[in-house]
């Protein structure tokens, strides 16, 4: 092969590998490569020539992550407008948070339940007027476990616990669209304790205000 | 294989593995087995350390010469060298040197050779676990060694970060991470540091995890109204929605086989263990032999076993057979994890945002801390 043919061949094999990688491409994503610096799989003997050889001078790869713009995914169409369906916007965007005025509506859980004690009820229908009586605002309730659940079991019945909430303020008139819910497990406790006077106190869900900046 | 070795690898398994192969499974959900004794002779300072370390995490306990089976003895080199004796009949089963790398990862490939040899299964010396540290505040996703050697931090949001996920056969990881104000999922390269959300509906997003074979995520997303399970594309395209319960679901892992996934449900009021097709269909009470409050549950590579926290006051964890059976206690602690030879397991264990991780070996039950860094750990995940 001379060398012409050989260049020729190089560029052919560059525009194909151009060309098939931009047809997969999705916008806004960073692709994600099919390998990385080295031979190893990480669960094989990456201190034999995989990427992380040397340790400690590859942490500023680690460090420094470079974020890509989110994108939607999308909602499937047939699903949406049901009373339970999560809004698909952003409620937060353009709007600051009151953490205050509902603070004293805070909702408390019984260990390892999601439904609603019936003296709670009240302080959901206090946060249910005045989102109803102001039509600007919008909610997120951000639902909390205290420790006793393992985490990701905890992540999902704190969401519940949000959702049990937001399916109530529905329930009273308030449009599905308003509310959203926030799942923080047990990873953001009111009370930093370990017995029973601090886990009954990081049971709850807790009301923020989302409120368009001119109006707070 | 060339003949030399397929002969060294018979007569030693003839010679060594009915010591420990023959109740393997037997045992794992029945009494502990005893260690292999064998005496680690010549090293010092860190070799002796890791060998020490790995070898007692394998199933080995490490003793004087005249009460060993098996004997490791140090060579004259700068690096590290071995060569393992079976005490029995004197006979040399090997003897290598370790050029290159760092002391500790000499160490590391050494004690791999002395399980392969004795045990006839591949180490784990040298695989790595990500896991999430709370420092007082900030809660990061970190990546170390199996032994919690060379921790790096790999997130810097100064957020909370949760549940990391190892994308089988890639370094690089899944997560939860609250840096957009609520829990979100992405998928972090860990070789270049390119990040990109991967699930960012309102609502919950956790618990990925990716397929075995690379093709799919199982994931928690409540965007239909509940904590349900979700199946996607590896790219978080066209979700799949498998449960519909009213009440949440959670901790979705994979069969090795990818076509199931098994994960929390407390759809009948009490944590459960559940089966569904990775395709859809009906989901399935795993059996527990009545063992209630099951949670975060962890399928062994070889497809056998199931291993699962039970979250009763205490934190406990269990192994049952993965078609469902008989659930068996094996220790104090949360989260487990397997590593890729089905036999060790990470895990959690301490209270009060106190917590360390721990490497279990099922069959012997013996239990070591890893290296800890400053911070509460928890959520191993083992690459694998």
């Amino acid at each position: 092969m001379n060398c012409l043919t050989k260049l020729g061949l190089i560029a052919l094999l560059a525009v194909v590998a151009i060309g098939s990688g931009c047809s997969k491409k999705p916008k806004n994503i960073t692709p994600i490569p099919n390998g990385y610096n080295g031979s190893a799989a990480p669960g094989s003997d990456l201190s034999q020539g995989g990427a992380l050889r040397g340790g400690p001078g590859n942490s500023g790869r680690f460090t420094q992550p470079t974020d890509t713009a989110p994108r939607e995914l999308g909602i499937d169409p047939s699903k949406a407008g049901g009373s339970n369906e999560l809004p698909s916007g952003n409620l937060r965007d353009g709007k600051i948070e009151d953490r205050e005025t509902f603070k004293a509506n805070t909702v408390y859980f019984e260990y390892d339940k999601s439904a609603i004690k019936s003296s709670e009820l009240a302080k959901i229908a206090a946060v249910a007027e005045h989102l109803k009586s102001h039509a600007e605002a919008s909610l997120a309730v951000e639902g909390h476990c205290d420790e006793r659940g393992t985490e990701e079991y905890n992540r999902s019945l704190s969401e519940r616990r949000a959702l049990s909430i937001r399916e109530r303020l529905v329930n009273l008139g308030v449009s599905a669209n308003r509310v959203t819910t926030e799942a923080f497990g047990e990873d953001k406790p009111a009370d930093l304790g370990h017995d029973e006077s601090a886990w009954s106190k990081n049971r709850r869900g807790e009301f923020i205000l989302l409120v368009p900046p001119s109006l707070k | 294989m060339k003949l030399p070795s397929l002969l060294q690898a018979m007569a030693i398994g003839a010679a060594v593995l009915p010591a420990l192969a023959a109740g393997f499974d037997a045992e794992i959900s029945g009494q502990a087995v005893k260690s292999i004794p064998i005496a680690v002779t010549g090293y010092t300072g860190e070799a002796a350390q890791v060998l020490k370390f790995d070898l007692e995490v394998l199933g080995f306990d490490v003793v004087p010469a005249a009460k060993a089976q098996f004997e490791l003895k140090a060579g004259a080199g700068s690096e590290v060298q071995g060569t393992l004796i079976d005490t029995g009949n004197q006979h040399p089963l090997f003897a290598r040197s370790y050029p290159g790398g760092s002391v500790r990862s000499q160490a590391h490939t050494l004690s791999d050779d002395v399980v392969k040899a004795v045990t006839g299964n591949a180490g784990i010396a040298r695989t790595k676990i990500a896991y999430k540290a709370d420092l007082g505040g900030a809660k990061e996703v970190y990546v170390s060694d199996y032994d919690g050697a060379n921790a790096f931090r790999a997130t810097e949001d100064r957020s909370i970060t949760a549940s990391p996920a190892w994308v089988p056969g890639r370094l690089a990881l899944l997560y939860t991470s609250y840096k957009g104000g609520k829990p979100d999922v992405y998928s972090h390269d860990l070789a270049t540091g390119a990040r990109s959300r991967v699930f960012g509906f309102n609502g919950l997003n956790t618990s990925a995890t990716v397929s075995p074979d690379g093709t799919r995520i199982a994931v928690i997303l409540s965007k239909a109204g509940s904590p349900d399970l979700w199946v996607s594309n590896i790219d978080g395209t066209n979700p799949r929605q498998l449960t519909t319960t009213k009440e949440s679901e959670s901790s979705p892992c994979w069969s090795p086989d990818s076509k199931t996934i098994c994960f929390v449900s407390n759809r009948d009021g009490k944590a459960a263990l559940y089966t569904i097709s990775a395709g859809g269909g009906e989901m399935r009470k795993l059996s527990t032999g009545g063992i209630l409050n099951c949670t975060e549950p962890d399928w062994s590579p070889d497809g056998k076993w199931i291993a699962f926290t039970r979250a009763a006051g205490e934190f406990t964890l269990y192994v049952v057979p993965a078609g469902g059976g008989d659930a068996t206690a094996i220790t104090a602690g949360e989260d487990p994890s397997w590593a890729r030879n089905s036999r060790t397991i990470v895990f959690t264990r301490g209270r009060d945002r106190a917590r360390r991780l721990s490497l279990l070996d099922v069959p012997t039950r013996r239990v070591k801390d890893v290296n800890r860094i400053s911070g509460s750990c928890s959520q191993p995940s083992w690459a694998r």
